[in-house]
């Protein structure tokens, strides 16, 4: 035992190696994201978020349309903490009962365009042909509009209202998702082990979710947190434009929208709707960063 | 190269094609009757006949494709059913608004991207990087519609400073293009900063940098204009994401151009104006997006075209 131990002295180069083998590469992701502070602290504000949006009704202090017409456009007070609107309704309430919106309105419409792009890209990517040639045409002209103005034109379309913008926002960014997961697919069919995959009879099925999905995971979940801050701004640009959600829903950019015609009496009343965008975009965006740096291979500790 | 880019502008007509014809059907795939909608709810048969007949839905649509398309080529591109006027002639005169706005935008937007992206690159891991990185990804999760409204209340409300709407002088654009360059000064300083990280790292660096030259020649002789490259190009891409992202914008501005025009015309159920307006911005974002493809090839040295 006690030569062994003498053996197995870490220093040795062989030992290193081992060592450095150990280590899954879950556990080596993990620990470079947990290093980066600004996205563990998004992380935590993100499940904060989502903590708050169940149990959000439970706890404010005032109904979501909850009128009061001898408190309105007032200011922060200890009664009504980000103040009141022109109806007297209490703004720390509709802004926490929004919270649940933003983040249903902004997960859904990713999560639809991530399966649809992810589903489409692996077809494309490993069949090629006719259907990849198809599929590429369609992400090309819908890359052809900018994002807004095919998220306006689908709303002009459909309606206004949060469901259509939820269809808008996935609409558009399911391209992307089926660009980047067809070129990582392209890539993987080539390997070694997904070719001797199909030599030895996998099913297409089989080969296409277990062998080459789980390689194209990583740049999913990056795109897909990042989509998901872009996708909560354009959803609430779209609902501060009147196209989103309707009143008296307590969305933020439709609360913005509302705060405009009191700018000069009650400019309380668009600080804190923004405030709350702009934290929700914030920790998406900043995680989203932090897992490109932990998913990069490339980058070492 | 001339070969390659005519190939690349060549390359561009069936994108546009495609785009028109999607344009064109856009508008029939409404739900329901559009002229019943575009009448309104109280109007009588004889009304809703009228405007069917006004929008040429009344003829087979092979006839109605054949029209919208020679129209297109021509530049016709219909009646505003909100103006009752040709919808060219409204575009035209906000047409240069935007792009004024555009070009403004990118101009401070560029700069202080470059600027902030390469402090950050050559600071890497070191405070300035922190802070650097920390105001592009604030600027990019920065909701422009509440950057506008606060700008207005600050500059316009509060200080009386600058006007808040319109677009009669040189004064009245400087808060719109604050606003819109503000996330693309975010974008542009992320890409310099990753930019320039990398090249840092080249030996010809380390040479420059041994040779006892001094940092400031370094990093923007030898390291920037190396990534400069990867800067065009995102440049070139953001003005075409700017005509089109400048909507809401111009709506928080009531400026006078394409994108508050569209936002107008989605609130009138002015469908010929909002076809025309879907179909000018998608087909200047393919042009712009082709031409930078080709400027990237001019300048990229190790593109080699065959």
């Amino acid at each position: 035992m006690g030569t062994q131990e003498n053996m197995l002295q870490p220093g040795t180069p062989g030992i290193a190696i081992i060592q450095e083998e150990i280590k899954s590469p879950t556990k080596v992701m993990l620990r470079k994201f947990l290093k980066q502070k600004n996205s563990v602290i998004a992380l935590a504000f993100i499940c904060f978020l989502v903590i708050i949006s169940f149990i959000g009704p439970a706890v404010v202090p005032f109904g979501v349309n909850q009128y009061d017409y001898s408190a309105i456009l007032q200011g922060p007070s200890s009664t009504h903490w980000f103040g009141t609107d022109e109806f007297g309704r209490d703004l720390f309430s509709r802004i926490v009962l929004g919270t649940p919106i933003s983040l249903a309105v902004g997960i859904s419409a990713v999560t639809i365009g991530a399966v649809t792009g992810t589903v489409l890209g692996l077809l494309s990517g490993y069949y090629r042909g006719w259907l990849d040639s198809v599929v590429m045409r369609i992400c090309d002209t819908l890359f052809a509009f900018p994002g807004i103005i095919l998220a306006i034109a689908i709303v002009a379309i459909l309606g206004s209202g949060l469901y259509n913008v939820v269809i808008a926002v996935a609409v558009f960014s399911t391209p992307t998702f089926a660009r980047i997961v067809r070129s990582r697919t392209m890539a993987i069919k080539e390997s070694v082990f997904v070719q001797a995959a199909i030599n030895l009879g996998a099913s297409d099925s089989r080969i296409l979710f277990k062998h080459i999905l789980p390689g194209a995971i990583p740049d999913i979940i990056v795109q897909y947190t990042m989509s998901i801050g872009t996708s909560i701004l354009t959803a609430s640009s779209l609902s501060f434009l009147g196209m989103g959600a309707q009143p008296p829903t307590p969305e933020w950019g439709l609360l913005l929208s509302n705060g405009r015609q009191y700018m000069t009496t009650s400019a309380i009343m668009t600080i804190f709707p923004g405030l709350a965008i702009f934290f929700t975009v914030l920790s998406f965006n900043t995680l989203g960063d932090g897992l490109r740096d932990a998913l990069d291979p490339k980058l070492t500790e | 190269m001339l070969k390659y880019a005519f190939r690349r502008l060549l390359g561009m007509i069936p994108t546009l094609f495609i785009v028109t014809t999607c344009v064109f059907f856009f508008v029939r795939l409404i739900p329901g009757d559009p002229a019943r909608l575009v009448a309104g709810e109280q109007a009588t048969e004889a009304d809703v006949l009228a405007v069917r007949t006004q929008l040429g839905l009344d003829k087979p649509i092979s006839t109605q494709y054949l029209n919208y398309v020679t129209g297109v080529v021509q530049g016709d591109l219909g009646k505003s059913l909100r103006t009752k006027r040709p919808v060219s002639e409204e575009v035209g005169y906000r047409y240069g608004n935007t792009l004024k706005l555009t070009f403004l935008s990118l101009a401070w937007g560029t700069i202080a991207g470059v600027l902030l992206g390469v402090w950050s690159g050559r600071n890497r891991s070191k405070w300035q990087d922190y802070t650097g990185m920390a105001v592009a990804v604030s600027g990019i999760s920065l909701p422009s519609f509440w950057v506008g409204f606060l700008l207005i209340m600050f500059f316009g409300v509060e200080l009386r400073w600058l006007p808040t709407t319109g677009a009669s002088d040189f004064s009245s654009y400087i808060l719109p293009a604050i606003t819109l360059g503000t996330s693309i000064a975010a974008i542009i300083a992320r890409f310099t900063r990753s930019s320039i990280v990398e090249t840092l790292k080249e030996d010809y660096i380390r040479t420059a940098r041994a040779k006892g030259l001094k940092e400031s020649v370094v990093v923007w002789k030898h390291a920037f204009r190396n990534s400069l490259l990867s800067v065009v190009t995102v440049v070139g891409l953001q003005f075409g994401f700017l005509l089109g992202g400048a909507v809401v914008v111009e709506a928080v501005f009531a400026f006078p151009g394409l994108g508050s025009l569209l936002i107008q015309s989605v609130n009138f159920r002015d469908y010929p104006a909002i076809q025309s307006l879907i179909l000018i911005f998608s087909a200047q974002f393919i042009i712009i997006n082709t031409l930078v493809d080709i400027l990237y090839a001019i300048l990229n040295p190790e593109i080699k075209l065959s």
